[in-house]
């Protein structure tokens, strides 16, 4: 009480006391008993609580939670079940993503962004932020006719792409089979009794970041099972891996004959006539929630560069 | 591992436990990386989160994107919190520091000082009629109308469940500068809703 914005002096309630009012947090019994008797804390309490009412408004009117499908290939890890009920749209996809987004944005060459999925009015190629001549489509894959792809973009328009022996393929999904003694290995996941369950295994080449809560290790595949495997590091270390069926496997030397029929894929290359895509990479990413799409960011048009960025988008 | 059928039902955060309490083992979780406890962590404060950040850029994908980019700093920073503050204002602050940083390029229209500094008359002048015969719906209306600064403030008062002294930890300002950039807000809400009543 007693500090009225205007007047310090004033007998009135002090304006901290007007707004815990408003918002039902406690005040003191002296304070309570001047509002109870006194009209103008009575009128200016009620002119607070419009206010208040009006941001609470804004509030109900902010984004519901429209509902994430179910990845669309159950051989995929589903989204925690605390997820998919009722989150926020952001809420539902970046838990799915964290793990992946942490990785990609980390290496500061992937931007997920969600919202527009379906809309008409998207772009069906986006330039690559870091190098102009490079294009990116995002869509969901149609078909493969030999060494084309054919991807359906969020506006309905197919993209036909091509790719050469060049072109980086990363497929994902319940690939454990793939994992064979010799194989080299990143494996994230989480470690308890020198044992690391694994939450994602990266096939082919190899993540360094350090993602806080994630054990990361790289090594050679032995004693492959399928229940997990050892991965056998540069210094002769073993570390026991565990992996079940909903464990994401990225595989970022892979065929085209990989690639799942309806999964979300991503494109980079170089465009071509009549709308298409000479491909320098194609990834289809785990857990890739419906209505999230990804920007590519490269430091330049070196190879090198784009290869680093392609890898980002893979999840690795 | 993940189990992906561990239900986390909601009477288990709603037991006779201090919040407070809930969410710093929510984050000391977090940091161990429970997703469960990141979507719990969502389930508490996203939509918070997200309703500030709107009433700040006034655009949904915007305000999705720093969202999730605030999410993303917890998911990395959660070993980082020290408790000093309530975890409520941590993540707002991070919200905030987002939001200022995707702004900033934009020259946002900022409110000065001397227009912050402005009081409103002690006495029910004009201004404060407009506020008194004014409908719900066109106070939701004039608010989005308001300077950002403004918006920001308002929103953090009566939309976020932040104590005033935890608005001005939040907005880096002594809370005497709350109660003066509220009162501020409050007087162009009015002269807002003044002109248009003027023009009905």
């Amino acid at each position: 009480m007693n500090a009225d914005s205007a007047d310090t002096r004033s007998p009135h309630l002090d304006l901290e006391d007007l707004i815990a009012e408003v918002t039902g947090q406690p005040i003191g019994g002296r304070a309570r008993e001047h509002l109870a008797s006194c009209a103008h804390c009575q009128l200016e309490a009620n002119r607070w609580n419009l206010v208040a009412d009006g941001v609470r408004g804004l509030a109900a009117d902010a984004p519901e939670a429209p509902q994430h499908a179910r990845p669309r290939d159950t051989r995929r890890r589903a989204l925690p079940r605390p997820v998919r009920h009722g989150l926020l749209a952001v809420g539902s996809a970046a838990a799915a993503l964290v793990l992946l987004v942490v990785i990609g944005s980390a290496a500061g060459v992937v931007d997920v962004h969600f919202g527009g999925g379906g809309g008409g009015t998207q772009t069906t190629l986006t330039a690559v932020t870091g190098c102009a001549q490079l294009e990116q489509a995002n869509g969901t894959l149609e078909r493969v006719n030999g060494n084309s792809v054919v991807i359906k973009a969020a506006s309905g328009q197919l993209v036909t792409v091509t790719t050469t022996a060049a072109t980086k393929i990363s497929a994902s999904g319940a690939l454990l089979s793939d994992i064979t003694d010799g194989t080299l290995v990143s494996v994230a996941g989480t470690s308890s009794d020198g044992m690391i369950a694994a939450d994602l295994i990266l096939v082919g080449d190899k993540t360094s970041l350090t993602i806080p809560g994630i054990t990361t290790v790289y090594g050679t595949v032995s004693d492959a099972s399928t229940a997990g495997f050892t991965v056998v590091t540069s210094t002769g270390t073993r570390v026991p891996v565990t992996a079940t069926g909903g464990t994401d496997v990225v595989v970022t030397r892979a065929s085209l004959a990989m690639l799942t029929p309806g999964g979300s894929t991503m494109v980079v290359g170089h465009a071509g006539p009549s709308g298409t895509l000479s491909a320098l990479g194609v990834v289809q990413p785990p857990d890739w929630p419906t209505g999230a799409h990804a920007g590519m960011h490269v430091g330049s048009c070196s190879r090198a560069s784009i290869d680093h960025g392609i890898l980002a988008l893979a999840g690795g | 591992m993940n189990d992906p059928h561990r239900d986390v039902g909601a009477t288990t955060f709603t037991t006779s436990r201090d919040p407070a309490d809930d969410d710093a083992e929510l984050l000391r979780r977090i940091g161990q990386g429970d997703e469960d406890a990141m979507a719990e962590f969502y389930r508490e404060h996203g939509r918070v989160v997200l309703t500030q950040v709107l009433l700040v850029t006034g655009e949904r994908v915007l305000a999705e994107e720093i969202v999730q980019d605030t999410m993303l700093a917890v998911w990395r920073g959660a070993g980082s919190f020290r408790g000093e503050s309530s975890v409520r204002s941590w993540v707002i602050s991070i919200a905030r520091r987002q939001t200022r940083d995707r702004l900033r390029g934009r020259r946002l229209r900022v409110v000065d000082g001397a227009f912050l500094a402005d009081q409103p008359g002690s006495g029910p002048g004009p201004e404060v009629m407009a506020l008194d015969r004014a409908e719900l719906a066109e106070v939701r209306v004039a608010i989005r109308e308001l300077a950002p600064a403004h918006r920001e403030v308002l929103g953090l008062a009566f939309g976020s469940g932040l104590s005033l002294p935890e608005v001005a930890g939040v907005l880096e300002i002594p809370v005497g500068t709350v109660k003066s950039r509220l009162a501020a807000a409050r007087t162009a809400l009015n002269r807002i809703l003044n002109e248009k009543g003027q023009n009905r």
